[in-house]
């Protein structure tokens, strides 16, 4: 069930407590092209079924976590804190 | 011109018609709680956690990772501000005109939460000293719990009436009563 969203922070939480701010994109480079800037801040793929989001936990920890989750079956694969991905863009 | 300037709590109306005589069940509102956020730099979070237990007039509430609220109902503000100062790698922001601070208690007291959070409160997954922010009556709040069937709330002030009245209503079918705690 996608209503329940196991927080690292907070434990189990109900999906009202989260604000979903869309797909977890890669940011580009300051330096990358302006195709790329745009493809980055306009244009998303809409895939059906897993793949990865972020949820900002607003009614708790404030923390914006990364959620892989299957848009179909609503099955949740895991939830990290999204500062787990920081060292990958960095 | 003289200004003459009164504390005028924002429960004060919600609170005028109740009863004077508290149920079992009471919702006991604290007039003039000192209440803190505390954030920890980069780096200084155990450090920052251990300066802050070692601090004994003060209840320390979890918000997130490197991050708390500190409740005194003991001390000024003035006097947590110098304590929190003292803390090295930490920012200490005073709230306590920002919060409002319910304490509900009483036997039937999980069963009103219930309606209230959508967090488990039973002992084994919510013990006593457990605290954390969470949604309260569609409210982001902190809640924590002080005693077996005692539990504090500490509600973002503008929405304190709202909270106030939705608990209240949960409350009924226990006879919940409210006061301020005087
Ligand atoms: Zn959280």
């Amino acid at each position: 069930m996608a209503s329940l969203i196991t927080c690292p922070h907070c434990g189990t939480r109900p999906k009202e407590e989260f604000s979903i701010r869309g797909t977890a994109l890669a940011r580009p480079h300051p330096a990358a092209s302006e195709e790329d800037w745009h493809a980055y801040v306009y244009l998303r793929e809409n895939p059906k079924g897993r793949y990865q989001e972020y949820w900002h936990h607003a009614g708790g920890c404030r923390r914006f976590l990364i959620v892989e989750r299957d848009n179909v079956t609503h099955d949740v694969f895991s939830v990290v804190d999204a500062v787990a991905i920081r060292g990958m863009s960095e | 011109m003289s200004l003459t300037l009164f504390h005028r709590h924002v429960l004060e109306d919600y609170l005028a018609g109740f009863e004077a005589k508290a149920n079992p069940n009471h919702l006991s509102v604290i007039r003039r709680p000192a209440i803190f956020s505390v954030l920890a730099h980069r780096g200084s979070e155990v450090l920052v956690e251990d300066g802050l237990k070692s601090i004994e007039s003060i209840q320390l509430r979890n918000c997130a990772p490197g991050e708390w609220l500190v409740v005194s109902t003991t001390s000024g503000a003035s006097t947590i501000e110098n304590l929190l100062g003292e803390i090295a790698g930490a920012s200490a922001v005073d709230q306590s005109d920002s919060r409002v601070l319910l304490q509900i208690s009483g036997p039937n007291v999980r069963k009103i939460l219930a309606k209230c959070v959508a967090v488990d409160l039973h002992a084994d997954a919510f013990a006593i000293g457990a605290s954390a922010n969470m949604l309260c009556c569609h409210v982001a709040a902190n809640l924590a719990r002080t005693g077996a069937d005692t539990f504090e709330i500490t509600v973002p002030r503008s929405f304190a009436g709202s909270v106030f009245e939705e608990m209240m209503e949960m409350g009924r079918e226990f006879a919940l009563t409210a006061a301020f705690a005087d």
